[in-house]
């Protein structure tokens, strides 16, 4: 065996280039006189609870979520999976203030039917949100793992006489723990990082006090905090690395009937959380275009959305995968991978203006569509590696090296064996960066070609100028052009289960 | 939207019915200059626009590039703030993309300034705005005012003050969005009047009694639901937000001569000696584009000879307190101030 794996030298030069925006941070960041908030702990312990509440939150809901799309029988099994990944298009922020707006005396639901609810604002107001916008991350993470289990072991534990849940609680949720781990950290950095909602639901956050300094032209300020948030950062992603698992070998996918009573509850539980995630959000916008008219939207928009999220999904893809399994070859691998993870939890705007000094190195490359997809592919790199990461790392090596000694060279092994076998892991990471891409909007302000528009900039405007009911349109199209692009990547991952696993 | 298609028929094609300004010209309180008035617009020019007011500068964009069919016109929009330090990290890498900043806020317009990269304006660009508006490296183009937004159902006119330093001696209720820019400057301004200490005392007072929203068409929905008796807003926020919910419990009220009727402004900057550049500004101050902004964004117009848009008594009335708008991107002793205070 050769000491030095063919994945480092791929996954260094992913490393090294996730470091320059770091790099352009502390530059900037040099100089500036450290400002401290006068209620410092407060922003630190009110930080700390909205990603611990959110993580709490999204497993709460992403993992039986993900049990129910993997192994269920229910009727429009791809239909329901698209519907609840979707709030993964829908920018956190249109969320918070619709929902802000919907809830509450005075409230449009009120106006709507006389009912009362309870305003949402501040803590709890934020998680609910911050939650129903970021759980398809452990959604869909889990789903790659339970996926990739053998189904036998559950056989197993039902023969010696333990019901379906015990043996889904004892037996298939410990072999997936790091797909769930995977999916929180993803959640738990966006959420140290997502500056909208906490503004919105009036939260003092790191990332508010953060952006109150980018807008007081305090660059090299809002810099130094953000170097402070990535000490946090550093922290959960020490966390999850505490996470592991057993390795095993991949068998058919569990298949569970269910009675035509349980499959309704199951179906209402998910329209239910569809119709919070979604429903509020485009039905309050709705209700505003309804009373402010239409604007003018060009479907020129909704088509540059599409195609630039779908290529950037392919780039970070393939970009993922040496990442992935450095990671998993050895220690300076793991460091590699955890680097990428960096810019992640890093609020946009500060990543926007760091890539913006990044992208001026190359002067022919700056404001282009090559270099925004790039800076893309940066800073969603982590959601792709988390996703075939933990699909792979289960896979037990004995295989590989069986084709190894079977004469296959390393290439072969690894096209024929590991690739095939992570393909449903890539394919998930592939719809989060496409997902992620879709709602993205800082980067996508600096640093696309002057006049290119897509539908986070749009809803942008008119959300800063508040003619939000504009955002009507582009915010239904956002929904349904993610439900596309999801349809395609998932009749990719059909193909790798018929091809592999043709047993069932 | 009918009226936005009305600016583009008179930017576009009211070359044919120009009789009608021609009798204005020459009078004592001169119309503003039509566009028609001005040569076409011809060549390539790249616009950073910073905010974008819901498509609505779009559409003087869209008409301006119809009326000029043989320039190419480049637009990027993005937060004010970031575009200012985009500028000044493209000039530190020797490299100039904008020909124009057209900024919704006066203090990202000072931090380019301050960076030395505006190009003076040139005369003939002072010449149609009113006296007041007159600065050597930005060109204003239409006004945003400091006002109080009330719930009408929860308190009559006669409660409000007339002088903003008088809100923190009254029991009412007050809305804010203290990590929005608008209110920033508002502070900045209070500042710059009154005194650093009036200033601390009436932030501590008022922060008894208010609660903070994030942005403030926030503040204007959380009056009109009754959250709170009194919002601090730019007016066009509660103009906008009536406009869609005429029944709202919502009105406008004014204090005099001090910084909570502020006239701050949004403005447009050269960064490039293209004449093409300061002709496009010149464009922007025509009596359609003013018009336009009063009667669609109701903003307020800076050029002598257009109206402000309804709902709003004229300028003469509230009368602004009289101060530089380029000092308010003093604004870092206010965050301070605004810190040590809990404010913020």
């Amino acid at each position: 065996m050769n000491r030095f794996p063919p994945s480092y030298p791929l996954a260094g030069g992913a490393a090294a280039l996730a470091l320059l925006p770091v790099g352009v941070l502390a530059w900037l960041a040099a100089g500036a006189e450290t400002l401290w908030p006068a209620h410092a702990l407060d922003v630190l312990i009110n930080t700390t609870a909205l990603t611990a509440l959110t993580v709490l939150g999204t497993v709460l809901l992403g993992v039986p979520l993900a049990l129910v799309t993997a192994y269920v029988q229910m009727p429009l099994q791809r239909f329901w999976l698209v519907l609840l990944a979707a709030p993964l298009a829908m920018p956190s922020y249109v969320g918070a203030f619709t929902f802000y707006a919907a809830f509450g005396p005075g409230g449009e639901i009120e106006g709507l039917t006389g009912l009362a609810t309870p305003s949402l604002r501040g803590l709890a107001g934020a998680a609910l949100v911050m939650t129903l916008y970021t759980f398809p991350f452990v959604l869909l993470t889990t789903r790659a793992s339970l996926r990739g289990l053998d189904p036998s072991v559950l056989d197993a534990a039902r023969l010696l006489g333990l019901s379906v849940p015990g043996g889904l609680w004892r037996v298939v949720l410990p072999r997936v723990r790091n797909g769930i781990a995977a999916g929180a950290l993803l959640v738990a950095l966006y959420t140290l990082s997502d500056f909208g909602t906490p503004a919105i639901m009036g939260l003092d956050t790191f990332t508010r006090v953060i952006f109150t300094e980018y807008n007081a032209f305090g660059l090299g300020q809002a810099a130094v905090l953000s170097l402070h948030l990535l000490a946090i950062v550093c922290f959960v992603l020490y966390l999850e690395t505490r996470v592991g698992t057993e390795q095993e070998q991949p068998g058919r996918i569990l298949s569970l009937p269910l009675a035509p009573g349980r499959q309704a509850a199951i179906g209402t539980a998910m329209v239910a959380v569809a119709t919070l995630a979604l429903g509020v959000p485009l039905a309050v916008l709705g209700i505003w275009l309804a009373r402010e008219g239409i604007g003018g939207f060009e479907p020129v928009i909704a088509w540059n959305s599409a195609y630039v999220a779908m290529l950037t999904a392919l780039v970070t893809a393939a970009l993922a995968v040496p990442v992935a399994f450095a990671a998993m070859a050895g220690a300076l691998g793991r460091v590699m991978e955890r680097i990428t993870y960096l810019g992640f939890g890093v609020p946009g705007i500060v990543m926007g203006t760091a890539l913006v000094y990044v992208g001026l190195q190359i002067t022919s490359l700056y404001q282009t569509l090559t270099l925004l997809i790039v800076a893309y592919a940066l800073r969603f790199v982590p959601l792709a590696v988390g996703a075939i990461r933990s699909n792979a790392e289960r896979l037990d090596p004995n295989l590989v090296q069986a084709a190894r000694l079977l004469g296959a060279g390393r290439a072969e092994a690894f096209r024929r064996i590991s690739l095939p076998l992570s393909a449903r892991g890539v394919i998930t990471g592939a719809a989060l960066v496409f997902l992620e891409t879709m709602r993205e909007l800082p980067a996508t302000l600096l640093l696309r070609p002057t006049g290119f528009e897509t539908l986070a900039t749009y809803l942008w405007q008119v959300y800063e100028a508040g003619y939000f009911g504009h955002g009507a349109v582009p915010g239904l199209l956002l929904i349904l052009i993610s439900g596309i692009g999801l349809v395609i990547m998932l009749t990719g991952e059909r193909q790798t289960d018929t091809g592999l696993f043709a047993n069932d | 939207m009918l009226r936005r298609r009305r600016l583009l028929q008179s930017l576009a094609t009211l070359g044919t019915l120009s009789a009608l300004p021609a009798p204005l010209i020459g009078a004592a309180q001169p119309a503003a200059l039509s566009a028609d008035a001005l040569a076409p617009l011809e060549g390539r020019l790249t616009i950073y626009l910073g905010r974008g007011e819901g498509g609505l500068y779009g559409d003087i964009i869209a008409a301006l590039r119809k009326r000029n069919p043989k320039l190419s016109l480049q637009v990027r929009q993005g937060p004010t703030v970031a575009l200012a330090n985009t500028i000044v990290a493209e000039a530190r890498a020797g490299v100039r993309r904008a020909d124009v900043f057209w900024a919704v806020d006066s203090g990202s317009l000072g931090l380019v300034a301050d960076a030395g990269l505006a190009v003076p304006v040139p005369e003939f660009l002072h010449t149609p705005l009113q006296s007041q508006f007159r600065y050597r490296h930005w060109a204003p183009i239409s006004g945003r005012l400091r006002t109080l937004a009330y719930n009408t159902e929860r308190l009559s006119p006669e409660r409000l003050p007339k002088k903003i330093m008088a809100l923190a001696d009254s029991d009412l209720s007050v809305a804010w969005a203290p990590a929005y820019g608008a209110f920033q400057s508002f502070v900045t301004a209070m500042r710059l009047l009154q005194g650093q200490e009036a200033t601390r005392a009436w932030l501590l007072e008022i922060k008894k009694r208010a609660t903070p929203y994030a942005g403030e068409l926030g503040v204007v929905m959380a009056v009109a639901r009754g959250e709170a008796d009194v919002g601090l807003a730019n007016h066009y926020y509660t103009l906008r937000f009536k406009a869609g919910k005429p029944r709202a419990p919502l009105a406008l009220a004014f204090t005099r001569g001090d910084a909570g009727a502020l006239l701050n402004a949004s403005g447009a900057m050269l960064l490039s000696p293209d004449p093409l550049a300061a002709d496009f500004i010149r464009y922007l101050l025509t009596r359609e584009v003013q018009s336009y902004l009063a009667e669609q964004a109701y903003e307020i117009p800076l050029v002598t000879g257009v109206s402000p848009p309804g709902g709003l008594p004229s300028l003469g009335e509230i009368q602004p307190p009289a101060l530089d708008l380029t000092r308010l991107s003093e604004v870092r002793p206010t965050l301070e101030l605004m810190r040590q205070t809990g404010v913020l």
